[in-house]
């Protein structure tokens, strides 16, 4: 009795010590090699959203390996850039953490954050070092008004990208001799889509688009017939849904059991109509669904290259992978610019030069006084023929808009 | 014992201080901070669930109201930080009298209680999702501005020495109740409510208080989240989570106990930074080590760890007293 007592003592002894020691010597284990640069990936590789943290990761492991292969970073004798993943854990204070730990572990740059609660915290503990920042494709608008002179975005806001999909919906439907004229909006009770909805409301009335119904529903939902019957009997030409994949695939799914067709569904940040997983698993349901979403530039051949090697993982390509992709291509060219891999340096160089925008069809990206890439844009992509084709605008597009999709 | 243990957990205190003062890694430094909220959050939960035995489900409405009004009052009214902070934790406090009121009133204990408060958090989350004054789904920011002040330094450390100073406070708060007879009708209608009643406590207007201050420290943890983060939402300051952090640091660390939610929190969110370093790059195992070593803990120190410690010095002394 006494020996069992002294050893699961000595052991409890032995766990917190190594446990404490670990804590207090973690920071110095990632140093020494040289000449490497790191660079710093903030994404949600556990919990809700580590879907998209994954695929995230696949894109900047693709850029970091294809910079390295090519001779790493020219003004730095080459140094090779080696990724750190910082784990946000899906959650916000997670994200500030995540950070902190890439800047202890010598990250000179970080980016990523996916969504804006989580970009919101990382980016502000990244500030606080004056260590540059680059948030991907988090859209909230406040991410860009607070002042933080080493923070980033490279992705379009969410004002900048409604005003496109509203342009783009017209210009879609004048070509189609202006075959939506009623429009029902469905929206997640959330952030996501109680924002689009409210935006909805005021702008489409101006540009001759008659709301018959806005319906929301919380996240989780775990059935739509209730909002599907309601469709049914409100007939509306378009439909605009703004909620996230799982409830998106269960108003599609519904709306095809009980055959509503509206002449499209036209989502902004749907998720799921630029899904491959959505497009695979339901491709019925999916053909002809319309979203405009960050996307990767179909017509350069690095995007097919990423899909090839998404799809080699067993993953479904989304937007995550060329966005971050993308990311680690300006944080390299920033690095060569500043020559250096000091804060003050590279964020100097960020704000003052353009940069090649890698596989996203940006052009050349260049952030305004606010951190903002003015440049940044996102494109209409449409289910056809069991496929993902962006659609619009024509310099992008894989083929025409189908609208009325049953017509 | 009890002294003791104060002045054990004071001098962790001032160890964490000084280790501060001297130099501690960003990362590191962001660990303590959040571990003294989550910390002041479980000592508020401590104090009617470890102390009281009404175990709440839904302490993110005192949380998520100490800090909505934290970020509201700075921002939409541009309130002073330090008074905002008053004013947060006063409101904190008025919300759990109100659930309290109404809680008690109609004689609900044990789970139903719990259920109760989890439903009042619900309704909250919503409400802050949907107004527009709480800045709807999107959230709110606090606008960077360092100076005492806007309780808000460049240099971070000082706001780490003002929770510490805080979760000190709340350490004394809690040794006045183990001490005075208000305590001592809380653990009795904890014990047995109908006999405590017998003997003449006023077990409702225990309870009211006992919520109040509980409420209070709790809105505490959330005003200082904020202002730590700068950003709030709906699911941040009003999601399950922040509960689930709250009554889980102060049962592992040990319910009722003067340190138990100091052990708790320390331990666990310790834990869960040195299983992610041990994770070799595999997503996800770092939550299954940790997971694994929580059941352990539960299955070997069903009365917290501060139970677990105080059993095997019983243990001891009786086997020396044998021998």
């Amino acid at each position: 009795m006494k020996t069992l007592t002294n050893s699961f003592s000595r052991r409890t002894v032995l766990k917190a010590g190594g446990a404490a020691a670990t804590i207090l010597a973690a920071p110095g284990l990632v140093r020494a090699q040289a000449p490497i640069v790191k660079i710093g990936l903030v994404q949600p590789i556990t919990g809700a959203f580590a879907g998209d943290g994954d695929l995230a990761r696949i894109g900047a492991e693709y850029a970091v390996k294809e910079i390295n292969d090519a001779g790493g970073i020219k003004a730095l004798g080459g140094a090779k850039i080696q990724l750190l993943i910082g784990d946000s854990r899906s959650n916000a204070e997670a994200g500030a953490q995540a950070t902190e730990q890439l800047k202890t572990d010598g990250a000179v740059i970080v980016v990523g954050g996916f969504a804006s609660g989580i970009a919101m915290t990382a980016s502000q503990a990244a500030a606080r070092y004056e260590l540059p920042f680059i948030i991907d494709g988090a859209v909230s608008d406040g991410l860009m008004t607070r002042g933080l002179k080493s923070v980033f975005r490279f992705g379009p806001s969410f004002g900048a990208s409604a005003d496109v999909a509203l342009k783009n919906l017209v210009a879609i439907n004048d070509a189609a001799g202006k075959a939506a004229k009623t429009v029902a909006i469905v929206h997640e009770d959330g952030l996501l889509g109680s924002g689009l909805a409210k935006l909805m409301q005021q702008r489409l009335p101006p540009l001759g688009f008659q709301i018959v119904e806005t319906i929301s529903h919380p996240t989780p939902a775990r059935d739509m017939s209730n909002v599907v019957l309601r469709l049914r009997s409100l007939n509306p030409d378009l439909i605009i849904p703004s909620m996230y994949f799982n409830e998106f695939v269960l108003l599609a799914r519904t709306m095809q059991q009980q055959r509503v067709k509206p002449k499209g569904i036209y989502a902004l940040f749907g998720g799921a109509a630029s899904s491959y997983k959505f497009v695979s698993e339901f491709p019925d349901a999916a053909e002809g669904v319309m979203d405009v979403n960050h996307w990767g530039d179909p017509k350069n051949p690095t995007n097919a290259k990423l899909m090839e090697a998404v799809k080699a993982t067993g993953k479904f390509y989304a937007y995550n992978t060329p966005i971050n992709y993308s990311l680690i291509q300006i944080a390299a060219q920033a690095i060569e610019m500043a020559k250096s891999t000091e804060s003050g340096a590279l964020v100097e160089a960020l704000a003052k030069n353009e940069f090649d925008s890698g596989v996203m069809p940006y052009g050349r990206t260049k952030f305004d006084a606010t951190g903002q890439n003015v440049n940044a844009l996102p494109l209409n992509t449409q289910v056809q023929g069991g496929d993902i084709k962006v659609v619009y605008p024509e310099q992008f597009a894989q083929s025409k808009p189908k609208f009325p999709a049953n017509g | 014992m009890k002294k003791a243990e104060l002045l054990c957990a004071l001098a962790f205190l001032i160890v964490l201080g000084l280790l501060a003062l001297v130099g501690l890694p960003g990362n590191i430094l962001n660990l303590f901070i959040f571990m003294m909220i989550i910390t002041l959050t479980a000592q508020g939960w401590n104090l009617l669930g470890g102390y009281g035995g009404l175990s709440s489900f839904g302490h993110a409405a005192f949380f998520g109201t100490g800090a909505y009004a934290m970020t509201v009052l700075q921002t939409s009214f541009g309130i002073n930080a330090w008074v905002a902070l008053v004013c947060g934790v006063a409101l904190g406090a008025l919300v759990g009298a109100f659930i309290g009121f109404l809680s008690f009133r109609a004689g609900l204990k044990g789970s139903y209680f719990a259920l109760i408060t989890l439903a009042f958090a619900e309704v909250l989350r919503i409400l802050a999702n949907s107004w527009d004054f709480t800045g709807g789904a999107a959230g709110m920011m606090i606008k960077l501005q360092n100076g005492f002040a806007y309780l808000q330094f460049s240099d971070r450390r000082y706001f780490f020495l003002i929770l510490l100073v805080f979760v000190a406070l709340a350490l004394f708060l809690s040794r006045w109740l183990e001490r005075s007879a208000f305590g001592a009708y809380l653990i009795a209608l904890r014990e047995n409510d109908q006999a405590a009643q017998a003997l003449g406590v006023d077990i409702f207007r225990v309870k009211m208080q006992a919520i109040t201050l509980s409420a209070g420290l709790t809105a505490l943890a959330g005003c200082l989240y904020a202002q730590n983060f700068l950003f709030i939402d709906a699911n941040v300051a009003y999601g399950s989570w922040i509960s689930i952090e709250a009554l889980f640091a102060a049962i592992v660390g040990g319910a009722g106990t003067l340190i138990g939610p100091l052990i708790g929190a320390v331990l666990l969110l310790g834990l869960g930074e040195v299983t992610k370093s041990f994770s070799g790059g595999i997503a996800g195992l770092d939550l299954v080590v940790f997971g694994i070593i929580l059941v352990l803990c539960v299955a070997f120190a069903p009365n917290g760890i501060r139970g677990f410690f105080a059993n095997l010095k019983r243990r001891r002394s009786a086997a020396a007293e044998a021998a």
